[in-house]
């Protein structure tokens, strides 16, 4: 949205934060050339409290987003490459006997940090898939009986290669609702494409990246999409887009209402990427298609993000 | 935007016609170009057809009008083609073949949508025309399904949604035409239709095939591979043996060397020859199909006279007006009967024995040979005719080598090869060159006799010629000589042999016969319902003969019931209210904005929306600015909003008059 009509209304008192958000976006711009909306939602879902999910052929930028993600918010930053033999153990960490102290020690494993890049998470078992998914939901894990808290905040960017299949484990419908967004990345345009051959080497420049945003930062900016305005008609209007989406003959399973969740969360972060403290039938329906395309479960062999934006047009707004 | 593709120095159109509604009209002409094309020849519709593909291409490449002066060399072109052509501006091809040329022409000039609804009434106008032409099942349906594109043309023109496409053009129309059915077909049947047409199309005879006045080795042959229909039978009782199946048309009295022809004999206003009737009648109704000419076809031999009609001394029945329309008429006809027994009169007997001098030397002989052989036994000589052509190495073949001067003698003796014409025109020449009253009669023969319907359908591939020799005691009796051939070579002939076995050139044609019971329906009961049938229609009431005013009244009645039908249906489906006057006012914004071509999509977002319409209507936009913040506010980001801002809007919607302003 580039014209806004709708009224700059956002609280002003300490726009500290939400100052330094744009230019933590600017940074992530400037090495992901022409991919602004992709970041944009990549912002709204680790501001909505969300998981991400990357799916699109190798190089087209997946771990570079994760990266300069990782370098521009100044949090913590661990990657798993998934692979057919790694153990939950590899991912939550193990006990091991200290001769010193005469007891087990915890040695974490890369799932503490703030922020997990999780490549190519269609490789590894089902069980590694789901020690993962678990840690995922409850924000803690469990090991040898004991619960061990994540730190905060826990953003999960996890990526995998939707063509070449052979040798993977397809995340099951089930999983893939943990996710809050799926974006693609897609290729770049002519332009963009361009000033990425001539510009410089992509991971020389993550690596000069600085932390744009201040410790705590994301808690408050995360407190303040909570308290973004969604009115009456717009929870109507998210209602009638779960209810077509159970009713609509193409669609086998439709929506949950853990999706229907998300998607009021991720509308309400796009709201206030957007500078709005309330909710736009066009925040719900901008972040629709990354919330429900993988979620919905076709009938028939149809595309998934062809269906949800089908679903969108059909139900009307007021 | 508009402006970056005009070229400098043309005039930008204001309501300039979008990319779908051109390709719509273009369909649409197209299709009116098909339908006239079986009636114009193929070189004009494809030059026609060729300029539109022109005009499309140029279009989308340079969206602006033709040259003028282009328009008005094809304007000059088109009407002296079509005179060139048809030597006429006037009669039914040549006017079909100047409106489509001028349809096109339109279309080269058609650049607002004022033009493309102007060019689709014409369409639509030209297309119903192509119904004079061809008034089957099968071509009317296509000519409706045709209403299609000119529907979706239409609908394409008025302002829509975003995203709006060919299937969103097409439904409209698509429903339109199947909830118009019943309401024409009320029409059709309640509508009073006069006696006479206000209006005819002036027709052009001569262009249709059929059977002539004039029999000329070769003239059959045409007809005999013509498979379109030429009459239906219905029989009060059961159908005549397949022997029997003789329908004379006409007598030909007179040989000139060449051709047969009517001759004086058949002109004369004689009495009907007297006819002693031995077995049952057999009573049928004909329905006869345009022929253009006077000729009604009877089974031999017809005992009275249909109305209208007028009955000649041979027994062949004429009506008084061309056959001009499907012709239904009720004949009682004897098939075991005696044709003038009792002796010819003079001037008959001497028309039936009349030769050309100086043709066919060798022909003549071998009648003056049997003559002598068979001395007074004339029956003895037609069995010598008949034997000749069974046994002296005759085949029946449709495509017959060429015939000299002496035509007769040419087939007879050298080329051994013909059809029924070829035939019955020698064995008439060789009885009546051995003095025996003889003539050749036109007409059909054999026929497919439908068991389901109970009817005997008649092609024009039935047609056939055969003779008929009066005989002292006997009469007139009919002779084919074309039966009597045995070889029949199917060479080159497609399969088709004159009357025994008609036209089994296409494989189709078995379903086609079968077939035939629809299209006899749709003749009989919806081109032939006339002002008499529809003064019966009420007769199951016990109303004899219904009045113009009846049928008006019948009319008002259920044209009434169905709008109380529809109104009780639309007033009980669920309406859709506005849930508050916030929803109202802004339904009210967007009912004023789409009168201005702006439509709000289904699922367009309010902010997307009020973007749109302040980048289309510049003017209005910071008014737009405005009530759209206003809005949104009120509606998304308040829980609940003050009723006098809700007032406030409502009053500045309602004072807000936007404008378009054409440049």
């Amino acid at each position: 949205m580039d014209q806004n009509f709708a009224g700059a209304t956002a609280a002003s008192v300490d726009s500290l934060p939400r100052q330094r958000l744009d230019a933590a976006m600017a940074q992530v711009n400037e090495v992901l050339v022409g991919k602004n909306r992709a970041i944009r939602t990549a912002f709204a879902c680790l501001l909505a409290g969300g998981h991400l999910l990357v799916e699109d052929v190798p190089g087209v930028g997946k771990t570079t987003l994760a990266h300069a993600l990782a370098a521009t918010l100044g949090l913590s930053f661990r990657r798993i490459q998934f692979t057919s033999d790694l153990l939950p153990s590899d991912i939550v960490g193990v006990s091991v006997f200290d001769r010193d102290s005469g007891a087990f020690r915890f040695q974490p494993g890369p799932i503490f940090a703030q922020l997990l890049l999780a490549d190519e998470i269609n490789r590894a078992t089902p069980k590694t898939q789901s020690a993962l998914l678990e840690a995922m939901a409850e924000g803690q894990v469990t090991v040898d009986g004991a619960s061990r808290a994540l730190p905060q905040p826990f953003f999960v960017v996890a990526t995998q290669n939707p063509l070449d299949m052979a040798g993977t484990y397809p995340l099951p419908d089930s999983q893939l609702d943990r996710f809050m967004l799926r974006i693609a990345l897609d290729y770049p345009d002519a332009e963009a494409e361009r000033r990425l051959l001539t510009g410089e080497n992509r991971s020389a420049m993550v690596g000069r990246l600085s932390p744009r945003l201040a410790d705590g930062d994301i808690l408050t900016l995360r407190q303040r999409v909570h308290a973004v305005t969604a009115s009456p008609v717009l929870l109507d209007y998210v209602q009638a887009l779960l209810a077509a989406s159970r009713k609509h003959h193409d669609i086998r399973t439709g929506l949950s209402p853990r999706a229907g969740l998300a998607l009021l969360a991720a509308a309400r972060a796009w709201a206030l990427l957007g500078d709005r403290d309330y909710v736009l039938p066009e925040d719900v329906q901008a972040m629709f298609v990354a919330v429900a395309g993988h979620r919905l479960i076709p009938a028939r062999n149809a595309g998934r993000d062809a269906l949800a934006q089908a679903l969108l047009d059909s139900v009307a707004v007021e | 935007m508009k402006r970056q593709h005009a070229p400098p120095g043309t005039r930008v159109i204001a309501s300039t016609l979008g990319a779908l509604p051109f390709n719509l009209l273009c369909l649409t002409v197209l299709c009116v170009l098909a339908a006239h094309a079986p009636h114009l020849p193929a070189w004009y519709t494809a030059m026609l057809a060729a300029i539109l593909a022109a005009r499309w291409w140029q279009r989308r490449h340079h969206p602006r009008r033709v040259q003028a002066w282009l328009r008005i060399v094809m304007l000059v072109a088109v009407p002296l083609v079509v005179v060139a052509v048809y030597g006429s501006p006037f009669g039914r091809e040549a006017g079909a073949a100047i409106v489509c040329g001028l349809l096109v022409v339109k279309v080269l000039e058609s650049e607002s949508t004022r033009d493309a609804r102007m060019t689709v009434g014409f369409a639509c106008f030209i297309l119903m025309s192509a119904l004079l032409f061809d008034q089957s099942l099968g071509f009317t349906v296509v000519v409706g399904l045709m209403l299609l594109p000119v529907l979706a043309t239409l609908r394409a023109l008025e302002p829509g949604p975003p995203g709006f496409g060919w299937r969103a053009a097409l439904q409209p129309g698509s429903v339109l035409l199947a909830a118009s059915l019943p309401a024409a077909l009320l029409g059709f049947l309640l509508i009073p239709r006069l006696a006479t047409p206000l209006w005819g199309a002036p027709d052009n005879g001569a262009a249709r095939t059929g059977i002539s006045d004039r029999m000329a080795p070769g003239d059959i042959q045409s007809l005999l591979t013509d498979n379109a229909v030429a009459m239906r039978i219905g029989f009060d009782g059961a159908p005549p043996p397949a022997d029997q199946r003789y329908f004379r048309g006409m007598l030909l009295w007179e040989f000139n060397g060449r051709a047969w022809l009517p001759g004086i004999a058949a002109r004369r206003p004689w009495p009907p020859a007297p006819v002693d009737v031995r077995g049952p009648l057999i009573r049928y109704d004909v329905t006869l199909l345009a022929s253009h000419q006077h000729w009604m076809f009877a089974l031999d031999v017809p005992i009275d006279t249909p109305e209208g009609a007028r009955m000649g001394a041979d027994h062949t029945l004429y009506s008084t007006r061309p056959i001009n329309q499907t012709l239904r008429y009720r004949v009682d006809s004897a098939t075991d009967y005696r044709l003038d027994p009792e002796g010819l009169a003079a001037g008959i007997r001497a028309a039936a024995l009349e030769l050309p001098d100086g043709f066919d030397p060798r022909a003549r002989a071998l009648a003056a040979r049997w003559r002598a052989q068979a001395g007074g036994s004339d029956v003895a000589i037609v069995r010598d005719a008949l034997n000749l052509f069974h046994d002296g190495g005759f085949a029946y073949n449709l495509d017959a080598p060429p015939l000299g001067r002496d035509s007769i003698d040419d087939f007879l003796f050298d080329t051994k090869t013909g059809f029924c014409e070829h035939y019955a025109s020698a064995f008439t020449f060789l009885m009546r060159a051995a003095g025996i009253p003889a003539r050749v009669v036109v007409g059909y023969q054999g026929g497919y006799w439908n068991d389901f319907a109970h009817y005997l359908l008649i092609r024009q591939a039935n047609a056939h010629a055969w003779s008929e020799v009066w005989l002292a005691g006997r009469g007139w009796v009919r002779v084919d000589p074309t039966a009597s051939v045995s070889k029949v070579e199917l060479a080159n002939t497609g399969g088709a042999t004159d009357g025994f076995d008609a036209g089994g050139s296409d494989w189709w044609l078995p379903w086609q016969n079968r077939l035939d019971i629809v299209n006899r329906w749709w003749g009989q009961s919806v081109v032939g319902f006339d002002d008499i049938k529809q003064s019966r229609l009420f007769h199951p009431f016990g109303i004899e003969h219904a009045t113009a005013q009846m049928l008006g009244i019948a009319l008002a009645i259920v044209v009434f019931l169905a709008l109380g039908l529809g109104a009780l249906l639309a007033s009980l489906r669920p309406r859709t209210r506005p849930r508050d006057a916030l929803a109202a006012a802004q339904t009210r914004l967007q009912r004023k904005l789409a009168r201005l071509g702006i439509v709000r999509g289904n699922a367009e977002g309010p902010h997307d929306f009020y973007l749109r319409s302040a980048d289309e209507l510049p003017e209005s936009a910071s008014t737009l600015r405005e009530l759209s913040t206003e809005y949104l506010v009120l509606r998304y980001a308040t829980l609940e909003p003050p009723p006098e801002r809700i007032r406030g809007f409502v009053q500045r919607v309602r004072n807000f008059h936007p404008r378009r302003v054409v440049k």
